[in-house]
């Protein structure tokens, strides 16, 4: 049973993953220009000059002067094949400069979603217990400064401080010493000690968000006859609430690993950008800028792979926790 | 040595080269610490093998320097190779003075240019080495020359290697001799060749780089595989770079010719560049200390301009200029200059304003061609705009009045063009307008065309390059609108600005940074239209490009101003040079096709208080290109 669902819902992935890479590649094309008027805007930003002719010479050498479904087809080809083509901007094959930024944005997203369930999970059953106390109230005051206040001005005021008042820099992943350190658990250890500050600044809006969905489909729940059944028939609080309406209204929670895991990855790309990270973002949003297509593509088709994983991983364990989904 | 400037004096702008080429005897040759110790354990020749029988003897700013220490900057993540470039690339066989007014001999010890300005004989250093300490000598030279500019599958040969439509030749005289000869009379070349964009000759170590060609590699297919690339022209860039490309500083194995290399390269990705000193750099000081003295740059690579500013407030940047001298950040970074440990140096501008408008002359709208095209118009253009206002306001108060071209101060300084019609005269910008027929007004106050239509244009600008330049259009509007004139700022991302104006000529007319002095090796575009950035003629611009098989045959006064632009670049005479630059301005002035508000200002970028023998001012171009002639090499770090 959920076998088959499971395979279904894979075959189904493959139509839509190659409209997304259609629709990417278009968007990516969109802008006016390509690659190489861009270039020569940027360097001409910063008083450089650039060759007109060498501009011409490269354009056909990259293929830029062909129509779009042949450059399409060039990428897509390749892709299939797991050739993502190669960077305008840094002339390496694309492959090169993405898995390790996508291991990291992978790294940074899922420590921030475990830090935003367990932050906001216990906070959450908390503040709906004990509704309109001092402490919920307190909650929601934070609840709603985090809703309100985007994490990347977060960053800039917490950067501002740290230089200001402190003198440091809490830009980054790494200290200076292990950035081009090979992998080892000294280095592992060390970007522990960096990862904290964005997990925080990037888990602050979505862990007040859940809070609130958390404390609202609780206090539904709450309220329910079979609540009052099973304190009637004598359970202890902690258990009556952890054991039913805690699970009824668990469902939304599981449901936002489907589109909590992109969003915190694209929504990182402006926070990783004032931070420096060395995650995907920062990259994305250079690729896009300076029009790098197959860069940017390859980019947006991995981000939209996880997309469609997130979901399949989110409707799997709303199946496993919830019988009603399954029988359904 | 004193031929050499005589050559080189004849050749380039005014002011005479002399390098006090003090004796050094090898003995006396003195190196890095750290160098001495890799000689003496054996890991390196010693000093005297490294360095070339003549390195070039340099005389620092103030003092002379001491080893150690790492230099700062701020590297941007993305297009910002050209940051590395201007401070340790610029290494051509000659470069440019501090001061920016005369050439001297660079990578080559001296050149000779024939008396008919054809034929160019470089003297190389004998002995001077790649970093990689394999010797650099005229067949790499030959290599660049015959196997990559010339190489038509490579790239299509540049004009900066040509004259009349012929590619110069390159000959082979001895090891340390090479001869360049063009079929036409080539005054230019040596500037050229200064330029961040004339270092082909000498930019691929043949030792190196010829393994990713195919007429030295037979299995140039395997490589080009096993290197996932393309093919071999994209496997080369990938490998050895271009002067313009990121990749340039991507492989640490390619060998240079620069006072530091990569070490940790500038890809996709990376963080942070590290470069480490060249044991085998040419140059030593006037004591035989080998340059450079400081051990390594350290560029860590933020994503936004905001960090830069917030490392160099903070004292993580020793020297920057690049990205932190617009004018918003001056008065943070000067407020901060304690707390940073750092002081402001000046980059003067080399001449010429920060925004010349251009009215497209050739503009697919008809009735607005016309108009523009009449010289009364705008010279009412002219007197319309109250440049003291705009200074007072949008440049909070920096600036004076200036129409085009290099500054008082300059040998090339033209009075006319530079201040004619900049007073503010309302009724004499009206009178104008009124004479040329544009009597009748529309409901608004808007003058008419004579088909009943108002006079109403778009200026187009990229408020990203120059934030004030918005600002200055703004006010001109309000204040053409009193004569009459409805002129709309039209705000353009880069790129569509650049389809919009430079590439298809859609523009009714566009603002553009036009800072010049009309020396050898920079482009004079506003007036003579022969580049993509002269947004008042582009169809001229391409007529010219392309010999005229492309583009509008231009006017009579453009054409001949064309040609004397054409002599100019061939004319091995410096003060004839400048007499047909002059000339060209002469004839610009009469046209009087572009105007502007104010002289360009200079700008301010900050290095660290004990960062010795940098200059408190410098010249800030491209062609220069700063700060490299200034030589970073001899900066060190006072004990």
């Amino acid at each position: 049973m959920l076998i088959t669902y499971i395979i279904r819902r894979i075959l189904w992935s493959v139509p839509f993953l190659f409209v997304v890479s259609l629709i990417a590649f278009a968007l990516i094309q969109a802008p006016p220009g390509d690659y190489l008027t861009t270039f020569a805007a940027t360097l001409a930003q910063s008083g450089d000059v650039v060759d007109q002719e060498r501009l011409e010479l490269l354009r056909e050498r990259y293929g830029l002067d062909q129509p779009f479904i042949v450059q399409y087809w060039k990428w897509i080809s390749g892709v299939l094949v797991g050739d993502f083509g190669i960077s305008f901007e840094w002339q390496q094959p694309v492959s090169n400069l993405i898995w390790e930024r996508m291991a990291l944005s992978v790294t940074l997203a899922t420590s921030t979603l475990l830090f935003t369930w367990a932050v906001a999970f216990p906070i959450g059953v908390y503040s709906a217990v004990k509704k309109y106390t001092l402490g919920d109230y307190v909650i929601t005051a934070v609840g709603f400064i985090g809703l309100a206040m985007p994490s990347f001005l977060v960053a800039l005021v917490l950067m501002y401080i740290a230089v200001v008042f402190f003198g440091t820099d809490v830009s980054g992943l790494f200290s200076e010493e292990f950035e081009k350190a090979p992998w080892s658990l000294a280095k592992i250890g060390d970007l522990l000690s960096h990862l904290w500050l964005p997990v925080v600044i990037l888990g602050l809006g979505s862990t007040a968000s859940l809070t609130r969905i958390m404390r609202a489909n609780l206090l539904d729940e709450l309220h329910k006859p079979y609540v009052t059944t099973a304190r009637a028939k004598g359970l202890s609080e902690l258990r009556l609430i952890l054991k039913y309406p805690v699970r009824m209204a668990l469902n939304p929670f599981v449901s936002t690993l489907g589109w909590a895991f992109p969003q915190l990855i694209s929504g990182a790309v402006i926070t990783a950008f004032v931070l420096s990270l060395p995650t995907s973002g920062p990259l994305l949003l250079q690729a896009l800028l300076a029009q790098d297509m197959y860069l940017a593509g390859a980019f947006i088709l991995l981000l939209c792979c996880l997309s469609v994983v997130g979901m399949l991983v989110s409707d799997i364990l709303l199946a496993v926790i919830d019988p009603r989904i399954r029988y359904r | 040595m004193s031929f050499t400037a005589r050559a080189l004096l004849r050749s380039c702008a005014a002011g005479a080269l002399l390098m006090t080429a003090l004796p050094v005897l090898a003995a006396d040759y003195k190196e890095a610490p750290a160098l001495a110790a890799a000689a003496k354990a054996g890991k390196l020749p010693p000093v005297e093998q490294r360095l070339p029988e003549h390195p070039e003897v340099v005389k620092p700013l103030d003092a002379i320097g001491t080893y150690g220490g790492q230099l700062r900057f701020g590297l941007r993540g993305s297009s910002d190779h050209n940051h590395i470039l201007r401070m340790v690339g610029n290494q051509g066989l000659v470069r440019w003075d501090p001061a920016y007014t005369k050439l001297v001999p660079n990578v080559a010890e001296k050149v000779d240019v024939s008396p008919d300005g054809k034929v160019f004989t470089f003297t190389l250093r004998k002995g001077m080495k790649w970093s990689d300490g394999k010797p650099f000598t005229a067949d790499d030279i030959l290599f660049n020359v015959d196997d990559l500019i010339l190489n038509a599958e490579f790239s299509a040969p540049q004009p900066r290697y040509m004259t009349g439509g012929v590619p110069m030749k390159v000959e082979k005289i001895d090891d340390a001799t090479v001869k360049f000869t063009f079929t036409e009379p080539y005054g230019d070349f040596l500037a050229e060749l200064a330029s961040p964009l004339g270092q082909h000759p000498v930019l691929y170590a043949k030792h190196y780089c010829s393994q990713f060609h195919p007429k030295y590699n037979a299995n140039i297919a395997d490589t080009v595989k096993a290197n996932n690339a393309t093919d071999w022209k994209n496997l080369f860039l990938q490998k050895c770079g271009d002067i313009e490309i990121p990749a340039r500083w991507g492989n640490v194995d390619r060998p240079t010719l620069d006072p530091w290399v990569v070490k940790d390269p500038y890809t996709g990705g990376a963080t942070r560049v590290i470069m480490e000193r060249n044991p085998y750099f040419w140059q030593v000081d006037t004591a035989g200390n080998q340059l450079p003295y400081i051990d390594e740059l350290n560029a860590p690579i933020a994503q936004d301009v905001e960090s830069l500013i917030l490392a160099a407030i903070g004292g993580r940047i020793d020297f920057g200029l690049r990205h932190l001298d617009a004018p918003a950040n001056r008065a943070v970074l000067a407020e901060n200059r304690t707390k940073g440990g750092y002081e402001m140096f000046e980059a003067s501008a080399v001449g010429g304003t920060n925004m010349v408008i251009n009215l497209n002359l050739m503009a697919k709208d008809k009735e607005l061609r016309e108009l523009f095209n009449k010289k009364d118009f705008r010279i009412a253009l002219s007197h319309g705009m109250n440049r003291k206002e705009i200074i007072d306001t949008a440049l909070l108060g920096d600036g004076e009045p200036w129409q085009n071209g290099p500054f008082e101060n300059h040998p090339n300084f033209h009075k006319r063009i530079a201040t004619q019609y900049l007073e503010y005269d309302v009724a004499k910008a009206n009178a104008l307008l009124d004479g040329l027929g544009l009597t009748k007004r529309g409901p608004d106050g808007t003058r008419l065309l004579p088909s009943g239509r108002p006079i109403k244009f778009k200026i187009d600008v990229i408020p990203t390059l120059q934030p004030e330049q918005v600002d200055m259009l703004q006010l001109i509007e309000r204040q053409w609108a009193k004569i009459g004139i409805d002129m709309d700022v039209n705000s353009l991302e880069r790129t569509f600005f650049y389809e919009r104006t430079s590439n298809s000529n859609d523009h009714d007319a566009a603002v553009w940074g036009g800072q010049a002095s009309w020396v050898p090796g920079e482009i004079p575009q506003q007036i003579v239209p022969v580049h993509h950035d002269s947004r008042w003629g582009i169809p001229w611009v391409q007529w010219y490009k392309t010999g005229g098989k492309q583009g509008e045959e231009p006017p009579a006064s453009v054409k001949e101003r064309m040609k004397l632009y054409d002599e100019a670049r061939a004319t091995t005479d410096p003060e004839k040079r400048r007499a047909l630059m002059l000339k060209i301005a002469d004839i610009a002035a009469d046209e009087f096709e572009v105007f502007s508000v104010t002289k360009a200002l200079p700008t301010y970028g900050i290095a660290k208080t004990n960062l010795k023998n940098v200059p408190a001012t410098m010249p800030s171009s491209w062609y220069y290109p700063t700060p490299a002639p200034t030589l970073p090499q001899t900066w060190f770090w006072a004990k």
